[in-house]
């Protein structure tokens, strides 16, 4: 067994740049399921049935079905409805975006339940209505509990997101994939797709402790 | 000022309000004694609607609650202090006092604040406006939470237990800024174990067990010469 480190370094510019679009990928996802998240963890909460029971059924279908099996329906199902082929970046962020959403949803859920009743008591004792409340007074309290499990997720996605290789997306796996059928280096190839994968996910984990110490 | 009609809450099939009349005029201090379980906090909860009353009428500065009504403008006039405090942790006491008026209100941040400070002079605390709630002690929190809700000027005061989750030594700091407001007029509702606060402060004591109001009258009628043998039988074991 040999192993080639000028493999590795010959391609290492290649692999950034699939890096680059992975952390491209998922803060996309991060951000557009965070804000899917909110809006659907609060309607879990509503005492409304017709904004309950649908975010209760996305999100049952989607923590129920593969991400993988969500990205082949965004890709390959969808345009036969829509009639129009969907560009590769556009269903991966589509169904990251879609995928995170649901379980953002659950973190901020739970969250928002995890905040003493009385916060919600007091701020309607003073006139301000249950949105108002919420925005202002239950979601950032909820928010800053959250921290942690926003940044395993965050982790999770990112990890996850190796799965768009599947429809030709050229992020950090597909260009490993690419490389290693030019050059044959599968050893030293996923080596380093592994190792910068690890940097990046030991990289959020300390960033996420930061901002957890920064908000206690 | 408050009018109770024949209230009744229940909870499953556990009926914890039995039919409460009430009428507290303005200005009138009204204190609520009784065992635990018998409604006192229940039923000044409903006064407010954060309880909704399974059946019955409440009618305040002669509104009376019903669907059409909005509800949050009625709370903006009825100020509530809770066992717990319930301030808001991550902000700063000044924020604590100004957000409902601005939100609700729509007073200009300068102006909230300007009354948040007199607010916290009259309680005593105007070098604590930007701590966190975290960093005061319980009677000065719960005198933040007095300073809050005064902040929406609001025609009543709830306050349940307002003293029964502080230590023995804060209790007073805090009765003594609920006194200065039953004289300046406020019309009050308080349920408390305080028996010394009911007797000076009170223009009337209520006795509830059961829930329902088993004996009202002067604090001297009820604490001196109590009528009804469960009146006696609990202040036996209280005194």
């Amino acid at each position: 067994m040999s192993f080639d480190f000028s493999l590795i370094t010959d391609h290492l510019p290649l692999l950034l740049v699939g890096a680059l679009v992975t952390i491209e990928i998922t803060a996309l996802a991060v951000a557009i399921g965070t804000m899917i998240g909110l809006f659907v963890g609060v309607a879990e909460l509503s005492r409304y049935k017709w904004l309950r029971y649908p975010a209760k059924v996305y999100v049952d279908f989607i923590r129920g079905t593969p991400l993988l099996v969500q990205i082949f329906i965004i890709y390959f199902a969808l345009p036969i409805i829509l009639g129009t082929r969907i560009e590769p970046f556009a269903a991966a962020v589509a169904a990251c975006s879609i995928n995170s959403g649901a379980y953002v949803a659950e973190i901020f859920r739970a969250g928002i339940q995890s905040i003493d009743k009385g916060q919600m008591e007091a701020g309607r004792s003073l006139g301000m209505s249950w949105t108002q409340t919420m925005v202002h007074i239950v979601i950032p309290q909820a928010f800053r509990r959250t921290i942690p499990q926003l940044g395993n997720e965050f982790i999770a996605m990112l990890k996850d997101s190796s799965l768009v290789s599947v429809i030709g997306f050229e992020e950090l796996t597909r260009k490993g994939q690419l490389i290693i059928a030019s050059t044959y280096g599968s050893l030293e190839i996923w080596s380093a797709v592994a190792v910068i994968y690890l940097i990046m996910t030991l990289s959020i984990t300390r960033f996420v402790a930061y901002l957890e110490k920064r908000f206690h | 000022m408050i009018i109770i009609k024949d209230l009744h809450k229940s909870f499953g099939d556990k009926e914890i309000l039995k039919g409460i009349d009430l009428h507290v005029k303005k200005s009138e201090v009204v204190v609520v004694i009784g065992p635990s379980g018998s409604g006192k906090s229940t039923m000044l909860r409903c006064v407010n609607y954060l309880e909704v009353p399974t059946s019955g009428t409440i009618t305040l500065d002669g509104k009376t609650i019903t669907r059409q009504v909005d509800i949050n403008t009625i709370r903006a006039e009825v100020g509530m202090v809770f066992q717990h405090f319930n301030l808001f942790p991550h902000m700063t006491v000044l924020q604590n006092i100004t957000l409902a008026p601005i939100k609700v209100r729509r007073l200009a941040q300068p102006e909230a604040e300007r009354v948040a400070m007199e607010l916290l002079k009259r309680v005593g605390l105007e070098s604590k406006a930007e701590a966190r709630p975290s960093e005061l002690s319980g009677g000065q929190q719960q005198r933040v939470a007095i300073a809050r809700a005064l902040a929406m000027h609001p025609k009543i005061m709830l306050f349940d237990e307002p003293t029964s989750a502080l230590d023995p030594e804060m209790v007073n700091e805090v009765l003594d800024v609920m006194k200065n407001l039953a004289e300046s007029g406020m019309t009050m509702m308080v349920v408390t174990h305080e028996m010394g606060f009911a007797r000076q402060v009170a223009d009337r004591v209520l006795f509830m067990d059961e829930g329902r109001i088993i004996e009202q009258g002067s604090p001297d009628e009820v604490f001196n010469h109590p009528k009804e043998d469960r009146t006696r039988e609990f202040l036996s074991k209280i005194l």
